[in-house]
């Protein structure tokens, strides 16, 4: 894979639930931090991140609040409500349904 | 609580926006900060690493506008913004705006007028409670014609007590009624006496549990009692409706409890009914109602109104109990039909009862001629309609045209092509809803004014074209519609345009494209107020030749007064001396010619008629009685009316009560019974009056009685000396002009009855324009005729905009042909051979439609084909001229273009 894949919505919707499960961040970390553990496989433009963390808000499933930055600049983080938590386990659950299920599909067509 | 925070979320983006949109900005301009840091720090100059950032961030305003349509809440916003941008656009060109709203208004106008018109007459719910339950019985018959159910919906109270007692589990309530006055069973009008003052009312005589069954409280006093009504003559009481309360006694809270009389009958007026209440059949206004066994008083002439079952002269209604079937309801009905068949038998032996849903306009026996009007109006008022949006929307694809450079510079600086359609769509929104008010009040002075037209008839109509919530809702949909229709062509047009082309486009921008939907727009209206104007003559056609048609009577120098000495308590005997004296003394008068009476006016309110029993002439098996149309008159009335006597002689006061009964009949009564031969001499006998056999005196000419257009009926003519009528219309023939005897004559009738109410005073060029005259025709022709210029002017007004348009926008071209040696005459030509073409066009498409709204008509036009060649070719003339006249004027203007102005028009 040669190109950064782009993100279909919702998948990055988990990607942002599941980076800010244990500690509130700012749209940069984030988009950072996606980046760095998929081995810059995932690159998320900020044209699609926020969007996405606006509309997360709105629906009640993360929070923001202003903070300082680790350079003291007045940042925007964002945090999971519990609302969000659940949401995210379930969305992470059909998640993994889905991909073992397109791992099975795809082990059979090789056999 | 995620509903909580989701709620105070949009709170706060609805009510901090500057609040919310600050943080929206800081977030980004963080994220881009951190941005450029890292470039530095990867080696950048500061200046390239800003760039670079930037470069790589994208559009940061519709970044923005992207995350606050997450907010969810922004379309209010937009809204409000769209509204208020919307304004202030209409507010900076004020001619478009008055120009745009006067024309939907309009369109909107003419429907909002016919519509409230439908709605009075088919829509609205009979103003009782639960109207949907109430059903009326009736015997179904055999429809001979058309699609309208009839039935024989006369019972007597007998079988009412019958149908009431077996009818309990389908029924919750039957009650039975029945009309007095006028447009009861009688010609008679019934006259109430309140101090001394007597007024002809139209009654109605209720059973006791009329007024629980409709669920009418009163508004004053009492209403009748379920006790009341049951024994003939008991319970002299009466109920006044509110309007007619209003009107005659001006609300006086005093009369109730006062002692007043009905035709001379003593009775006490008990109380005013609900506001709202005006009777069953809410077009012809129920004035007061009286207990049932009122009636008997006041038909004295029937031996045993309550108690003879053939005395049918109810009308019945039930009550549907909730929750029954119409299969339950109809196998009861069916039951109880039959035993009321078996045990009063009558000529429709093998029908069935049936349940009618009682809806406006009431009982209508036969087919409803309002559905189809409804429809045919409503359709041309839609065309109308059509045509203003037409107008309107070329005026805004011009209006787009000019602002697509303005959409171009939105669309640069970030606002979606959503966002730009919703924006000119609330424009147009904005101009229909400001149309819809004005077309609102438009119609409403229409149907004002259409209510103030007077009808010549002496039924209380009641045409009250008031706007309830179904009118303004139709009239609001209409206005959406419209909105839509306008605005939706020009808002996709102008948000469509190619960004880099327009901005480097100078003002020229026209293409052909455009140019042939706005031609195709003016052929549609070409062809829509073609449709019209077809329409509108074919009615107009249809009432001249009504109004030309020779009557068969000269109705020109005739005054018409209708009196009734049975409404102040006159006996037979004692009405016709009052008439004797009448007669003698108003032919005396100065200015007469000759003066008579008549029971009956030609197309009047009223006919009457009866069987006919001719001796030597034997019925067929099957044959039903022959029946014929009848007149009671005075000596004289042939003379003053002129119509021809053809043979033998006029009545003479010779022909009193006590000489031999007499007749005059006329052609076509002469011709069905005893075809070639002389009728002079006959004899026949009428079915109510079977001791009495009458011989024919006289043959007259044909001439109108009931209607403008049918074939004659057959008709004869008794003296009144024989056949008392107690409702009477003296005519008097007057050598100046009729009106001028009118004040003399009432005085007399003053001096000689003081008290007896004169009613209809009219000239019988007046009278013949009554509801059985030429009233529909004249009602059909002036819609047609206000739908069909309104479609002229707004299609001139379209062509000559559109035409105008057109030649302004090739003045460069127009000059750059002239300094090439073009000739003002070829350039005249030229913009003229476009309105050509579009004329021909939509002369083609009009025909068609016209053919296709012509078979609706069928039903409306006397005396004329709804193919009417000559009006097709007139309105295809008239209509041919206005377009090339709207074209000649700018093109005629185009001609005089100077060169070098033209060429240097920028």
């Amino acid at each position: 894979m040669s190109k950064p894949t782009d993100l279909v919505q919702g998948t990055l919707d988990i990607l942002i639930l599941r980076t800010i499960t244990h500690e509130p961040m700012h749209g940069w970390g984030i988009a950072q931090r996606i980046q760095i553990v998929s081995n810059n496989v995932l690159q998320v433009r900020q044209g699609a991140l926020y969007p996405a963390l606006h509309r997360l808000e709105q629906q009640g499933w993360i929070r923001a609040q202003w903070g300082d930055s680790e350079n003291n600049r007045r940042a925007k983080f964002y945090s999971l409500t519990k609302a969000g938590q659940k949401y995210f386990e379930k969305e992470q659950a059909n998640w993994e349904r889905l991909s073992s299920a397109i791992g099975l599909v795809l082990d059979a067509a090789e056999s | 609580m995620r509903w909580l925070t989701k709620i105070s979320l949009r709170l706060r983006s609805l009510f901090h926006r500057a609040h919310v949109d600050g943080e929206l900005h800081s977030e980004l301009r963080f994220h881009l900060e951190q941005q450029i840091a890292v470039n530095i720090a990867a080696g950048m100059p500061p200046a390239e690493a800003q760039r670079e950032a930037m470069r790589n961030f994208g559009g940061v305003e519709s970044l923005k506008e992207e995350c606050r349509d997450m907010r969810k809440v922004n379309w209010i916003q937009d809204l409000g913004q769209d509204l208020r941008f919307g304004m202030r656009m209409l507010r900076k060109s004020p001619s478009f705006t008055i120009v745009a709203i006067f024309t939907l208004a309009l369109g909107i106008g003419a429907n909002t007028a016919i519509f409230s018109m439908v709605d009075w007459l088919a829509l609205r719910p009979l103003p009782v409670q639960k109207p949907a339950q109430l059903a009326f019985l009736g015997f179904s018959l055999p429809s001979n014609s058309g699609n309208g159910e009839r039935f024989d919906a006369n019972f007597s109270n007998v079988e009412l007590q019958d149908i009431r007692n077996q009818t309990g589990k389908i029924f919750s309530d039957v009650a039975g009624y029945c009309f007095g006055g006028v447009a009861g069973d009688t010609t008679s009008a019934d006259g109430l006496t309140v101090n001394g003052i007597t007024k002809p009312v139209q009654n109605v005589y209720v059973t006791g549990n009329f007024f629980t069954m409709m669920g009418i409280r009163p508004l004053l006093g009492r209403l009748i009692l379920p006790s009341e009504g049951r024994v003939a003559g008991a319970n002299p009481v009466v109920v006044i409706s509110y309007r007619y309360w209003m009107s005659r006694f001006n609300g006086d809270t005093a009369i109730v409890g006062k002692n007043a009389s009905l035709n001379g009958h003593p009775v006490t007026i008990v109380g005013i009914a609900a506001k709202g209440f005006v009777g069953i059949t809410p077009i012809l206004e129920t004035q007061i109602y009286l207990p049932l066994g009122m009636a008997a008083v006041n038909q004295a002439h029937v031996r045993d109104f309550m108690g003879d079952p053939k005395v049918r002269r109810l009308l019945i209604l039930g009550r549907e109990r909730p929750g029954v079937s119409l299969e339950e309801a109809q196998a009861v009905l069916t039951v109880v039909g039959r035993r009321l068949l078996k045990q009063y038998p009558r000529e429709e032996h093998e029908s069935a009862l049936h349940a009618y849903a009682l809806r406006p306009p009431g009982i209508m026996n036969g087919e409803n001629p309002i559905p189809k009007a409804a429809f045919v109006f409503l359709t041309l008022a839609g065309f109308v309609l059509i045509l203003a949006c037409i107008n309107v929307a070329n005026l805004l694809l011009v209006r787009a045209t000019v602002r697509q450079r303005e959409m171009a510079v939105r669309s640069a600086l970030g606002a979606g092509r959503g966002r730009l359609v919703r924006q000119l769509l609330t424009e147009s929104l904005l101009l229909a809803l400001f149309g819809c008010v004005a077309g609102i009040i438009a119609g409403i002075a229409g149907s004002r004014a259409l209510t103030a037209i007077p009808i010549q008839t002496e039924l209380p109509l009641l045409l009250d074209f008031q706007p309830d919530w179904r009118v303004f809702a139709y009239a609001f949909t209409a206005a959406l519609l419209t909105g839509i229709f306008v605005g939706i062509a020009p808002a996709i047009r102008a948000s469509r345009g190619n960004l880099n082309a327009i901005l480097h486009e100078g003002d020229r921008a026209s293409t052909g494209k455009r140019q042939r939907v706005r031609g195709a727009l003016v052929a549609m209206q070409v062809a829509g107020s073609l449709m019209l104007l077809i329409v509108a003559g074919l009615f107009v056609r249809s009432l001249q030749g009504v109004t030309h048609a020779d009557l068969g009577f000269v109705p020109q120098h005739v005054l018409n007064l209708t009196v009734d000495p049975h409404e102040i308590g006159y006996s037979a005997k004692q009405g016709m001396s009052f008439y004797r004296g009448l007669l003698e003394r108003v032919r005396v008068l100065p200015g007469i010619q000759s003066a008579s009476l008549a029971a009956i006016v030609p197309l009047g309110d009223t006919i009457i008629g009866d069987g006919l029993r001719i001796p030597g002439r034997q019925l067929k098996k099957g044959e039903a009685q022959p029946n014929a149309d009848m007149n009671e008159v005075s000596p004289d009335y042939f003379n003053t009316m002129r119509i021809r006597i053809l043979r033998g002689r006029d009545f003479t006061s010779a022909d009193s009560e006590t000489a031999p009964h007499v007749a005059v009949i006329n052609e076509a009564m002469a011709k069905k019974f005893w075809a070639d031969e002389n009728p002079v001499g006959r004899q026949f006998i009428r079915a109510s009056d079977p001791r009495n056999q009458i011989t024919i005196i006289g043959l007259v000419k044909n001439s109108r009685m009931v209607d403008l257009y049918s074939p004659f009926d057959e008709c004869f003519f008794v003296p009144i000396a024989q056949s008392y009528s107690s409702s009477a219309t003296l005519q008097v023939r007057t050598i100046g002009a009729p009106e001028s005897v009118a004040r003399p004559i009432a005085q007399l009738i003053d001096s000689i009855a003081p008290a007896m109410p004169v009613v209809g005073i009219r000239t019988m060029t007046k009278a013949l324009s009554g509801l059985n005259g030429l009233f529909l025709f004249q009602i059909g022709a002036g819609l047609a005729s206000v739908l069909g210029l309104l479609g002229l002017t707004l299609a001139v007004v379209g062509i000559f905009g559109v035409m105008s348009y057109t030649a302004s926008q090739r003045t460069h071209e127009i000059g750059i042909r002239m300094a090439l040696g073009a000739q003002p005459e070829q350039i005249l030509f030229m913009i003229c051979r476009q309105g050509f073409y579009i004329a021909a066009a939509g002369l083609a498409l009009g025909i068609c439609a016209a053919f296709g709204i012509g078979q609706l008509l069928g039903d409306f036009l006397i005396g004329v084909k709804p193919t009417d060649s000559l009006t097709y070719a007139g309105v295809s003339v008239l209509l041919t001229a206005a377009v090339l006249l709207s074209c000649y004027i700018p093109a005629r203007r185009a001609m005089r273009v100077d060169p070098m102005v033209a060429l240097r028009h920028e």
